[in-house]
Parts: structure tokens; C-alpha cells; sequence
């Protein structure tokens, strides 16, 4: 660390006993922990690439004395199935289906919602802010049964059902995305210059402009991170497929994975290939966005 | 309280070929007041710093009293540090802030009460000693940031700019509170700032700090009218010493100094030129301060100039002139009644003993 | 202070409203907030009203019964159990979610691999619960060769006490005693001794019953041969003295007998001490040379029936408070099914780097001075620690506990999946009740509702005061 001199070599070695012995003890204890953390992830993994006639003969860490076991065999049969209805891959596409439209509208509707209630002019702003950021606290389980009602009711009317359909679910999600995503993006876009706006006025833009153009290029940084956090939350979203869409031929991948649990011992091949295609997606958009995503935890302390 | 010393004081970062401060040494006395001055990042704070055990020595030595403290950690080395920022407790009211090092050291309950109240009292605190330091002004924090010291009776006070984050009349008004501690307590402080006036006023004696290396130390006094090089004088004092570089002519057996243009008229005395002799240089810079130069002819010895006013700058009192004369821009400090417009074309002239000589490479001051 | 902060905007505060030009004025801005607020009037606000007014109606919505739903709820072994286990998630899970997350951030601060770590640490809340909760079930699998929990204790419990040869079936409440047969009696410390004394020079028989035939394959047990005397010594047989073709014989060898090999014996003198031990070979038999005079008997070691790795059933739903002797209600109030705690376990593993992100950015927000203050001041590590920074972390981690908190009241698909079928009843909790009764088997909405409304009113307060916090 530092360059010592005859004088100067005593008190190096004591500062060092002050911290390089325990900071051994620390790297040791933290290394477990890491091991004991990654266990969970590295079996999933495993199992999913030994063959099925090994699983409840002898356990994944086996592996480790004898690598030849390891075979991609379980990935090769789910994508030989291509995209057939039930498959793997067809429920993963159903969560892309979900999921993306459901981003965009929550990144689209909240900044149009934010840039208004920051830069607008009318009386009673700042308290429609704080009920909209008041309703982070509904939880969805009571919004359910009303919300399918409300379905059936619009296929009367409209011969529209959502119920059963991804659109259906598309809804649900966005609405319960808002009140969190605006709350991030007025905070955010609160901090953007009001002169910026004015510049843009006095240029003879209209409002529409104004947003299009120079506010929402200026807020990529925190609708990168409202994107993530409702992707992954979107993505790994049971309980709101499971009511709109339980019954469906096509059907998101938590879902599937929750069916397949049901016969667990017989399709633990599925199982567990499934569930890695599924932790593989919002493992990528987590490591590409690693920084929003921390700002994005750090703001969804509420959610 | 005790003695500081430092001896040949070094500090490298690793990795970072600079050194943060190169070889200081420093004696201070039992119950001194000294200040260690210098421009933003110069090393005095990573000096302060090391005394105080926050930071690791790369080579030298320092002392508190006799003892060799480079291997004690902060809480052996009996020292009190005021932060820049004030580092309070949040959490704790200023009676805890102020407490808990005695706390820590397992002081009795009954004492803690009355070193707390006691330095409450002169600091002016007993009725805040309930409330937490959000609930502080600024100023108030800064003097429970000075109780806590006070109560750890250490051997050396040790104060990191405590001023700077105070407004310029309530710095004023706690330069002189701490220049009234010291006397009261007849504590060692040592007071870092980059403020020059902070350190004339409060200090025994100042130490000068540039680039790591430690350029003069003394009295306000000596380093006011004895500044031993370019860098102090230009430091101490403001508005700064003038600086006019000058070419050095032989005539006559004599010594003549030149500008370039010949519109400064310099002469030098008898131990001026024996000055330049011995120094055996061929150019010389030659520094006068703006509030020896006054609007009035001399003949003899001295500097006179001719210049024309650039700007007044009015103050009450005086007026502080910046005034080019040729190519060189000076500025002097007249009599506010003086009647100047800019434009104006003057005879300035300043005494032979405010003339001071710098070598030109090195910037000492000739001898 | 946190870092989160709401700031206020940089706006100046709106105009009032002032007749009929500011409609014109700002139309567009109120069309920009419209798509938004319908979408939130439609999905959340109207609805959220519209359970209320189903929890006061009966299932099929159409009369009017007050409070009803709620006594039911309340009466209802099932949603009593469900509060139950709400009431230990929330009793032990944010605690140790911000412990562990509290502890992994200041000590990720030392190390130089701390993005690493914290990256393994944080991943998990990427991956769905859903896909969470299959993983963790099968490290809690009953089966050492599926469960590494299970394997691990195997490990270790055979590393204590090697199973013998001939393992007790604990199950059906055999014991060491009940295998004796002739000669031999159950002894103290789950030992069989012979029941007659015998004397350098002479012979022991002893027969034992109720031996596994698979065990005695497995052994490769022979027919038994009736000991020889040995002079100086003592010889015996061990055998099964079971024969499927003279079923009363229980005293002679019979052909189609077995010797019991392996077994492990001490001959014990008249004073009690042991003098010399030997295994049965594969016919049964055995001897002890030079033996000195005296009265002896043979002992059979008890460590030959030590029972074989039972495994600990993480999944289900034995409770690991004592339950025992309480009615049906009491009992499924009080007790905790280790499910819970395996579950709790895996949900920890899910957000404990959230705590540990949000732990993380409070410490690095903290003033280092005032920490360099206390080390002057006269602290040492952990008393800057506990007195110093904790303290001043206590907003941070009071949000982080009450975030958990909220958390928590909501759990649910962790249970669908992780808990095998027998386990989902005393698992349940409410946000899985109002699923259960809400919608399988067609769509209920009373009782579901009253379930999603005390749910509500749970939270509410909760995050509403977490969001004050926030602000503050």
C-alpha cells in the first residue's frame, strides 16, 4: 500500500494487524455466504442439464465428481417443440406478450401523466399528485373479483370480454403500474428546468412537441428504470395470469411452471428447463440495466 | 496540553506519484496558537489529518508531547478534531454530542455533568444542551463542535477551517470567541484555513503550506515583512504583494534594475546591491505591496513609477488603484480623498525598506 | 435521511383557475393526465369500492348481509389459519430480511469483490417467486438424493452415528427388545443380552426375530452353524430364528434359517464391564478367545439397530411448537409448520439484497466525518457501529422493515408453488384465502372480498405511513 522507509516500517505493520487479519476472516465468511447464495441458482441449473433418470437417484451435486452427466438434452427436447401451444417457448413468447405492450403503456401513460401534473397549470395539481401516489397502497387482491365483473360487463355491452384474453391482463397490469410509475417520473421530471419548456414556447412549439421532443428525451434515465422494475415485476407476475388467463390454451410462463409443479415428480425435466428460460430473460434485462435497476429498487421501496 | 512536533512529514498516495505533503517539519509549542495556511489542496489538511491519526504516515514522525504516536490510534493520541462540517451526532442531543467521549471512556456520570455544563456555560450553550443539532443554527453547531473538544480536555486542539461554512459576520464574530478560548484555556491549536487573514489574526504563529512543502514559518509579523519567498509574500496580505520582474544593469560600480520599458526608476541602497552581488544573478523580481506605494514624489532611494489609472475601486477609507504602468499591471492603496479619475497619469514612489528582492527562478528572497 | 426523497417541483405553484379561458388554456395538459387518471378510476378506484360493497353482500351479490362475511371469516378454521401464518411471516421474516441485509452491507464495504457479491446477492429478486419456490422446494425435498438440506443432515447424521446393519423401523415402534427371541433380552441402552450366563468353554445360542428378509440379502446371510466349544474361549451362533417352514420352532436351527452376520458383540463379565468384542461372520457365528475365568454374558451392541436417516420433512406441516393435547382450533392457531420456515428461508433469499441495496445506499450516504468524530472521540469499531452507525441508519432501516412488512402481508405465490398439496391448507395465508375462495371453482364474492378488505385495511395504514417516512 503505502511505500515504507526504515522509519516509517513499524507502524505500517501494526495498522496492517488492524485490518488484514480479520479482513482474511471476512473474505472467508463472505465467500460462504456467496456459495450458500448461488447453491439455489446453480442447481436449478444443473438439474435442468442432467438427464431426468438421474433425478431422485442421485443428487445434482454429483455432478461435480462426474461431468460427464451434464447434457443439454432437456433444452434440446422443449425447443424441438418449437412454439407448440403449452410448450415452453409458447408461453414464453405469451410473456413477452404481456409484458412488453404492458411497459410501454406504463412508461407512455405516466410520463404524459407526470409532464402534466409538473408542468401544468391548474388548481388542485399537486393534490390529484398525492391521491394517484396514495393508491400504491391498494393491493391488487382487492381490485380482482370487481375488475372480472367489470370485464363481463363490457362484454355485454360491447360484445368485448377481456376476461380469458391477454389484453384482459395488459389492462389490469397497466393500471396497477401507474400509480408507481408516475410517482417516479413526476419526481423525476420535476427536477428538469421549467426555462427549457419556455425556450421551446417562445419557438412557437405546441404541448405535444414540447413532451415529445424535449421532455421526454430528458427522462430516459428514469423511464429506463421504470421499465425494468415493471418488466421483471410484469414478467414474474402469478396471481393476476392465474385469474384472468387460469383456463387459457395460451398461457404466460409463471403459469406454466405453476402447472407443471403440480405433477412435479413426473416432469421435473420440464420443470426445471422451464424455469431457467424463464429466469433467463429478466436476468439479461438485469445485467444490461444493472444501474436503473438499483435506482429503480431504490424508488420501489414502496411498491 | 503539550507539545506537537513533526518531523520530516511525508504522505503518498498509493498509486499517485505526487506527494500530498513532503517532508514538513514543525515544532509547536505547549499551549501555541498556530495556523496552518495554504491554498486549496496544498496538504494542510492532509497534514491535520495525519496528527490526528485519520490518515496513515508514509514516513516521518509525529509527536504529541514525547511520545511517538504514529502506531496509536486516534483515541490514544489525546487529541480533539473540530470539523470542517461539524460532524455532530445526529442522533443525540449537543448534552450527548458533547458527553460521549467521556461516556466512552467510562467517566463518571456526576463529572460528565459538570465538564459538559462548565464548557456549555463558555460557549453559550446551557440552553440548547436539550436539543438536537438539526434544531441548530450554523453557528450554534460550530460551538457544540468546539464543546465537544473543550470537554475532552485533550492535549492539542486541532480545527479543520471550522469557519468556512459560517457567513462572513458571524466568521468574525467566532474568530474572535476562538481566539478568546485559546487565551482562556491556554490550549495548543492547531487551525488549519486557506484564509491568510483568519491566520494573522488569530495566530502565534503561521506556517505556510504550497504544493506539500512548507514554505515559511513565523510570527505574522516575520512573515509580513520578511516573506521568504515569492510564494508567502504573494500569500500573505491582501490585495498581494506586486511583483515586477527586473533586469540587473552594472553601472558605475553600482547596481541598477531596469524594466523593460524604463518607466520604473529604482534606487537601490547599498545592502540591496550587496544582496544582488551575492546572489550573482542577471534579472531579479522585485515586490513592493500596493499599501506601501503612495501618490507622492520621492527622490533618493526607493521606487518611483509613473503610471495611469485603470481602476478605482472605492472602499471608505481607501481606494485600492490598479494602475499599468508600461506593460506592468500593479495596484496601490491611496488615500481615499486622493482626487483620481481612470485615465489619469501618476507619479507613484514607494521607500527603500518595502522594496523586497526574489531570486527569478527559485523565488527566494535574496539575503 | 434516506436518499429517497420526493422533491418539490421547481415550478411555481399554479395559477388558480380563472373562468373560462384556462379551460381552453390547458386542455392539453389535461389531456395528457386523462388516458392515466381513467385507467386508474376504472381498475382501481371503482373496483376497490366495488369489493367493499361485495364483502357486505352475499355470494352471489344480490342481498344485502352487513357483516356477515366477516363473522364467517372469522369463525373459519381455514382463514383463522391463514392469519396465522400471516402473523409469522410478519413476526420473523422482516426482522431477519433487514438483519441479514444489514449485516451483508456493512461488511461488503471491506472487501474488494463487493460488486460481485452484491450482484449474487441482489439477483434473485430478478427471478420470479414462482420460479424461486420450485428451486427451494427441491433443496427441501424429503430425499437426500433430491434435497440438499436432507443430504446434508444425512451427512451428518450418519457421520454421528453410522446406521447399523440392522436398522430399527421406528415407524411401526419396534424396538431393540422386540427382536429377542431365544436367549436373549433387551438390555439397557437398546442392547439385547443373552439370557444365560455362559463360562470359558461353552457355548451361547441366541436367536433373534422380526429380521427384514431384504436386510438379510443384502448382508448375505448363511444358513446358521451351531457353534463349536473351544476350549479357553467362548463360541455362539446369532441367528434369525425364524423359519417359514416350522414357524413354532423357536429354540433349534432350522434349515432354512439364517445366521445374522455382521453383527457387532461384546462379552460383558459378571462385574458389567466389557472384555472383548467381535463381529458375527455370515453364518452367525463368532468366539471370543482367551477368555479368562468367569461368568459371562454376550451383549449385542446397540449401534448394530440404529435406525437409518429418517430425513427432516421441510415441506410439511409438523409444527415446531409444541401443539400437542390442544383442540382443533388452538392447534391451528398456535402451531408453526416447518413449511412456514422453509418458505420464510426461501423468501429471504429472494429479498435480502433488496434490503441490502437500499442498507447499502444509506451507509454510503452517511457523513464519514462524524464517524471519524466517534473514532476520536474514543470508540472502537463496534461501539461506532452500535452507537453510532445504527442509529443513525434508523430511517433506512425502519422503511426497508416496514417495506418487508407490507411484503409480506401479501405473500402468496411462494406458498401455490412451494408447498406440496397436504401442506397448502396449513400454509395458506390471506392473499392465497382470497384466491383459494375467490376464484377456484367459479367466482365467489363475499367472503373473498371481506378477506381482500380486512387485507386492505391491514396494509393501508401501514404503507401510509411508510410513504410519510419516505417523504420526511
Amino acid at each position: 500500500m503505502s511505500k515504507e522507509t526504515p522509519v516509517g516500517e513499524r507502524k505500517g505493520a501494526k495498522l496492517a494487524k488492524r485490518l488484514h487479519v480479520p479482513k482474511f476472516a471476512l473474505n472467508v465468511i463472505l465467500g460462504l455466504v456467496a456459495v450458500f447464495w448461488l447453491v439455489p441458482t446453480i442447481s436449478l441449473l444443473v438439474i435442468s442439464l442432467r438427464p431426468e433418470s438421474l433425478f431422485g437417484q442421485s443428487g445434482w451435486w454429483k455432478v461435480f465428481t462426474a461431468p460427464s452427466q451434464l447434457t443439454f438434452h432437456n433444452y434440446a427436447t422443449i425447443f424441438s417443440q418449437g412454439f407448440a401451444t403449452g410448450g415452453v417457448l409458447d408461453s414464453l413468447v405469451t410473456s413477452l406478450e404481456i409484458t412488453i405492450p404492458v411497459t410501454i403503456l406504463v412508461a407512455l401513460i405516466s410520463s404524459l401523466a407526470a409532464y402534466s401534473l409538473v408542468f401544468g397549470f391548474w388548481r388542485g395539481r399537486d393534490m390529484i399528485f398525492l391521491v394517484i401516489v396514495g393508491l400504491m397502497v391498494v393491493p391488487l387482491q382487492v381490485a380482482l373479483i370487481p375488475v372480472v365483473q367489470f370485464y363481463r360487463e363490457l362484454g355485454n355491452l360491447f360484445g368485448l370480454n377481456p376476461y380469458g384474453t391477454i389484453p384482459g391482463v395488459i389492462i389490469f397490469h397497466v393500471a396497477f403500474g401507474l400509480p408507481f410509475g408516475i410517482f417516479l417520473m413526476r419526481n423525476f421530471l420535476s427536477g428538469i428546468p421549467k426555462d427549457l419548456l419556455e425556450a421551446g414556447r417562445i419557438e412557437g412549439a405546441g404541448e405535444w412537441k414540447i413532451f415529445y421532443r424535449i421532455v421526454l428525451p430528458l427522462a430516459l434515465p428514469a423511464i429506463a428504470s421504470l421499465a425494468i422494475f415493471q418488466f421483471i415485476w410484469v414478467w414474474n407476475d402469478l396471481l393476476v395470469a392465474l385469474v384472468f388467463l387460469g383456463g387459457n390454451v395460451h398461457t404466460p410462463l409463471t403459469i406454466f411452471l405453476y402447472d407443471q409443479t403440480r405433477s412435479l415428480a413426473a416432469n421435473y425435466w420440464i420443470v426445471s428447463t422451464g424455469a431457467v428460460v424463464s429466469i433467463f430473460v429478466p436476468l439479461v434485462v438485469f445485467f444490461s440495466f444493472q444501474r436503473y435497476f438499483v435506482r429503480g429498487v431504490l424508488a420501489g421501496a414502496v411498491k | 496540553m503539550s507539545s506537537v512536533s513533526l518531523k520530516e512529514l511525508t504522505k503518498q498516495y498509493a498509486g499517485n506519484g505526487a506527494l500530498s505533503l513532503d517532508s514538513v517539519s514543525l515544532d509547536v509549542a505547549h499551549g501555541e496558537f498556530i495556523c496552518l495556511v495554504g491554498p486549496s489542496g496544498c496538504g494542510k489538511t492532509t497534514a491535520l489529518r495525519m496528527i490526528a491519526g485519520l490518515e496513515s504516515v508514509t514516513s516521518g514522525e509525529i509527536e504529541i508531547g514525547d511520545r511517538v504516536v504514529n502506531d496509536l490510534a486516534p483515541r490514544d493520541r489525546d487529541i480533539a478534531l473540530v470539523f470542517q462540517s461539524y460532524a455532530l451526532y445526529p442522533h443525540m442531543t449537543v448534552f450527548d454530542n458533547m458527553s460521549f467521549g467521556l461516556k466512552l471512556r467510562k467517566v463518571p456520570k456526576d463529572e460528565i455533568k459538570v465538564a459538559v455544563t462548565d464548557a456549555a456555560r463558555i460557549l453559550d450553550l446551557e440552553q440548547y444542551l436539550d436539543r438536537k443539532p438539526a434544531q441548530l443554527s450554523g453557528g450554534q453547531r460550530q460551538r457544540v463542535a468546539l464543546g465537544r473538544a473543550i470537554v475532552r480536555n485533550p492535549a492539542a486542539f486541532l480545527m479543520d477551517e471550522p469557519l468556512s461554512n459560517l457567513d462572513a459576520k458571524l466568521r468574525v464574530q467566532t474568530r474572535a470567541e476562538i481566539a478568546r478560548l485559546h487565551h482562556r484555556l491556554g490550549a495548543t491549536m492547531i487551525y488549519v484555513t486557506h484564509d491568510q487573514v483568519e491566520a494573522m489574526t488569530m495566530a502565534d504563529r503561521i506556517a505556510v503550506i504550497n504544493l506539500g512543502k512548507l514554505e515559511q514559518v513565523g510570527s505574522p509579523r516575520e512573515l509580513y515583512d520578511r516573506p521568504a519567498n515569492q510564494f508567502v509574500a504573494g500569500f500573505i496580505g491582501s490585495p498581494s504583494m506586486n511583483f515586477v520582474p527586473m533586469h540587473v544593469d552594472s553601472v558605475d560600480g553600482g547596481i541598477r534594475l531596469v524594466s523593460g520599458e524604463g518607466d520604473l526608476d529604482i534606487t537601490l541602497d547599498d545592502n540591496e546591491m550587496d544582496m544582488i552581488r551575492r546572489a550573482g544573478v542577471s534579472d531579479v523580481v522585485l515586490g513592493v505591496r500596493p499599501e506601501h506605494i503612495d501618490h507622492r514624489e520621492r527622490t533618493g532611494l526607493g521606487l518611483q513609477l509613473r503610471a495611469s489609472v485603470d481602476v478605482i475601486e472605492f472602499l471608505g477609507n481607501d481606494e485600492h488603484v490598479h494602475l499599468s504602468s508600461g506593460s506592468h499591471e500593479l495596484v496601490a492603496i491611496v488615500d481615499a480623498r486622493t482626487p483620481l479619475t481612470i485615465g489619469d497619469s501618476l507619479t507613484l514612489s514607494a521607500s527603500s525598506d518595502a522594496i523586497h528582492l526574489f531570486h527569478p527562478e527559485s523565488g527566494e528572497a535574496l539575503k | 435521511m434516506t436518499s429517497i426523497a420526493v422533491e418539490e417541483p421547481k415550478v411555481a405553484a399554479p395559477r388558480p383557475s380563472s373562468g373560462h379561458g384556462w379551460f381552453r388554456r390547458n386542455w392539453v395538459s389535461l389531456a395528457f393526465l386523462a388516458p392515466g387518471v381513467i385507467w386508474l378510476l376504472a381498475i382501481v378506484v371503482y373496483p376497490t369500492i366495488a369489493t367493499i360493497r361485495f364483502s357486505l353482500y352475499n355470494e352471489s351479490a344480490t342481498k344485502f348481509v352487513g357483516l356477515h362475511n366477516f363473522a364467517s371469516v372469522f369463525s373459519t378454521d381455514a382463514i383463522l389459519t391463514a392469519f396465522k401464518n400471516n402473523i409469522v411471516w410478519v413476526l420473523i421474516f422482516p426482522f431477519f430480511v433487514t438483519f441479514i441485509g444489514l449485516m451483508v452491507a456493512v461488511l461488503t464495504e471491506r472487501i474488494r469483490w463487493s460488486t460481485a457479491f452484491k450482484t449474487i446477492i441482489v439477483m434473485p429478486i430478478v427471478f420470479s417467486t414462482t420460479a424461486s419456490a420450485l428451486v427451494w422446494r427441491t433443496i427441501f425435498d424429503l430425499d437426500p438424493h433430491i434435497g440438499v438440506v436432507n443430504a446434508i443432515e444425512q451427512t451428518v447424521s450418519d457421520w454421528f452415528s453410522t446406521p447399523g446393519a440392522y436398522p430399527l423401523n421406528t415407524a411401526i415402534g419396534q424396538t431393540a427388545a422386540t427382536l429377542a427371541s431365544f436367549n436373549a433380552t433387551g438390555s439397557t441402552g437398546g442392547t439385547i443380552v443373552s439370557k444365560s450366563a455362559i463360562h470359558p468353554g461353552g457355548t451361547v445360542m441366541m436367536g433373534l426375530t422380526r429380521i427384514s428378509s431384504v436386510t438379510l440379502q443384502t448382508l448375505g446371510a448363511t444358513t446358521p452353524v451351531a457353534p463349536q466349544k473351544m476350549a479357553g474361549g467362548i463360541s455362539g451362533l446369532v441367528w434369525n430364528d425364524f423359519s417359514p417352514s416350522q414357524t413354532s420352532n423357536t429354540t433349534t436351527i432350522v434349515s432354512d434359517e439364517h445366521g445374522l452376520p455382521n453383527l457387532r458383540l461384546s462379552l460383558v463379565s459378571s462385574t458389567g464391564s466389557i472384555v472383548a468384542s467381535t463381529v458375527t461372520n455370515s453364518s452367525g457365528d463368532f468366539s471370543f478367545s482367551h477368555v479368562a475365568a468367569g461368568s459371562y454374558h454376550v451383549e449385542i451392541q446397540a449401534s448394530n439397530f440404529q435406525n437409518a436417516f429418517e430425513g427432516t420433512f421441510w415441506l410439511g406441516s409438523q409444527s415446531i411448537t409444541p401443539t400437542n393435547g390442544l383442540n382443533q382450533t388452538a392447534q391451528s392457531l398456535l402451531s408453526v409448520p416447518l413449511i412456514d420456515l422453509a418458505m420464510i428461508i426461501s423468501y429471504i433469499w429472494i429479498w435480502a439484497g433488496f434490503a441490502m441495496v437500499l442498507i447499502g445506499a444509506g451507509l454510503a450516504a452517511l457523513n464519514r466525518e462524524v464517524l471519524e468524530a466517534a473514532e476520536i472521540d474514543g470508540a472502537t469499531e463496534w461501539q461506532k457501529f452500535r452507537r453510532v452507525t445504527i442509529p443513525m441508519l434508523a430511517p433506512v432501516l425502519t422503511v426497508v422493515f416496514v417495506t418487508m412488512v407490507i411484503n409480506v402481508l401479501k405473500v402468496f405465490d411462494i406458498i401455490l408453488n412451494m408447498a406440496p398439496g397436504s401442506s397448502q391448507g396449513p400454509a395458506t395465508t390471506l392473499a392465497l384465502s382470497i384466491y383459494n375462495d375467490g376464484f377456484t371453482g367459479g367466482i365467489h364474492s363475499g367472503i373473498a372480498s371481506a378477506i381482500a378488505v380486512i387485507l386492505f385495511l391491514l396494509v393501508v395504514p401501514i404503507m401510509l405511513w411508510n410513504l410519510k417516512k419516505i417523504k420526511g
